[in-house]
């Protein structure tokens, strides 16, 4: 094959991707405000199918994994689990200051570390619990980060 | 209206392949649409079906431990196939069918379960619980469904005295709407293509509130993109289907497009309004109301054409 019939196909793939991403919500540990956020995002007020955003139930499924709070001991195995079953490409957005640092949890005998520390992250959005506003910013973030 | 198309393009691009996938796509998006501004939302941009294909069929396909290769790679290609085949022998676009014989009626919704025999399979097909209870209720639904749906769309081939769906669509139009003649039937057939396609409130074999994503939890990539291509072009037939049996027959593409998407429109609000039924809740209601209601009026029907020559003024309708 050609290389601008190649380049093409990558356009079109990138289009795609970019305009369908799927994600899939994991709580690692968190204190639950972050997750709310993240439900009401979902919510028909912020109707985030406009950008063809979709819940979905199976890892399977999903492109982006939005992970929430510190990574516990036992949560540990299965985020890395859920991370595993996904298809390629596959991205990660962390939500809250307990994803990015682990917030107040820091040090418990219980966690691990941030969710960085476990499988590989895209995105950060910082707050305590972050705005849906934010959360949307930052996926928004991740699909501009995809386009070039 | 009467083309006559050179086999190969009716099967690839016109109406068969290429055209019917995308009008697939399309009513996806005009469902997704319709719901989502009865839910007072924006919903998807026009090409979000589209974009959804492309990026599953471009996506890595996972093959999970366990399961059988073969059946896991081929059911969705046989599932896609046989929702295509179907299409050949419906009026699409208010088009003569493609292929058209004595009884085709029976073959077509027989291609059209297959593709909810396939997802069943495939949910059985992996070692997932999630995909397992999926598939049962999958197939629990089929056998609650299909017998009503059969016995509906039998309604009209019955009263027409035909079983071509060609000719029961030709016929349609001459008659009564069958949707007044058999208002009861209509609604078996409405209810019986949702459950068939797995809409709200028939949702159960897909509940992502309780199993994940029912029988296909496991598949990724492009064996999901193939299932949801075959589910949207099932879409369009099933409407194509009731709409040429129960709402006056499709004379031509304009005829095809109002009817469908009135249609559609009707199921789009039947799925904003109604929360899940229980899968038992599903199977009673078709076993205990929709399959009596059908077989009533199928009773009726044949009643009807043994009495219609005694009585000249109705004699016409049969």
């Amino acid at each position: 094959m050609t290389t601008p019939m190649v380049g093409v196909i990558e356009k079109v793939k990138t289009w795609a991707r970019v305009n369908s991403p799927w994600v899939i919500h994991f709580n690692s540990g968190s204190c639950n405000g972050c997750d709310i956020e993240i439900l009401a995002t979902l919510t028909p007020r912020y109707d985030v199918e406009r950008f063809g955003i979709k819940l979905q139930g199976s890892p399977r499924h999903a492109d982006v994994l939005i992970c929430t709070g510190p990574v516990t001991l036992q949560a540990r195995d299965r985020l890395v689990r859920v991370y595993e079953q996904m298809p390629e490409p596959k991205f990660v957005v962390a939500v809250g200051s307990c994803g990015i640092s682990s917030g107040v949890f820091q040090g418990c005998y219980n966690v691990v570390g941030n969710i960085g520390d476990v499988i590989p992250v895209n995105v950060y959005v910082p707050g305590c619990p972050p705005r849906p506003e934010a959360i949307i910013y930052g996926v928004v973030q991740l699909l501009k980060s995809l386009q070039n | 209206m009467n083309l006559s198309l050179s086999p190969l393009v009716e099967l690839l691009f016109f109406p068969g392949g290429l055209v019917l996938l995308a009008s697939g796509l399309v009513y996806e998006f005009v469902d997704r649409k319709l719901v989502a501004r009865f839910q007072n939302r924006i919903g998807p941009r026009w090409f979000q079906p589209l974009a959804d294909v492309i990026k599953l069929l471009a996506k890595e396909e996972v093959i999970p431990a366990g399961v059988v290769k073969g059946l896991f790679i081929f059911l969705p290609i046989v599932a896609l196939t046989s929702i295509l085949t179907a299409a050949l022998y419906v009026p699409m676009f208010g088009l003569k069918p493609a292929f058209s014989f004595p009884g085709d009626l029976v073959v077509t919704v027989y291609l059209l379960s297959l593709m909810t025999l396939c997802i069943g399979l495939a949910g059985a097909n992996t070692e997932d619980r999630f995909s397992l209870v999926g598939a049962t209720r999958a197939l629990t639904q089929m056998f609650s469904y299909e017998a009503p749906f059969l016995l509906a769309l039998l309604g009209p081939a019955i009263a027409l005295g035909t079983w071509n769906i060609g000719q029961i669509n030709s016929a349609a139009g001459n008659n009564l709407w069958f949707i007044i003649a058999q208002p009861f039937g209509f609604i078996a057939a409405v209810i019986g293509l949702m459950g068939k396609l797995e809409l709200p409130p028939f949702d159960a074999p897909e509940a992502e509130t309780e199993i994940v994503a029912g029988a296909l939890t496991e598949y990724s990539g492009r064996g999901l993109a193939l299932f949801r291509i075959g589910r949207d072009v099932e879409l369009v037939i099933g409407l194509t289907l009731i709409a040429s049996f129960y709402l006056g027959g499709l004379a031509n593409p304009l005829d095809f497009l109002w009817k469908t998407l009135i249609l559609l429109l009707v199921t789009a609000a039947l799925q904003s309004l109604f929360a899940r039924l229980r899968i038992d809740q599903t199977v009673g209601l078709w076993w205990r109301i929709g399959s009596i209601m059908v077989l009533l009026q199928l009773l009726a029907v044949v009643v009807g054409r043994l009495i219609a020559p005694l009585i000249p003024f109705l004699s016409s309708g049969g």
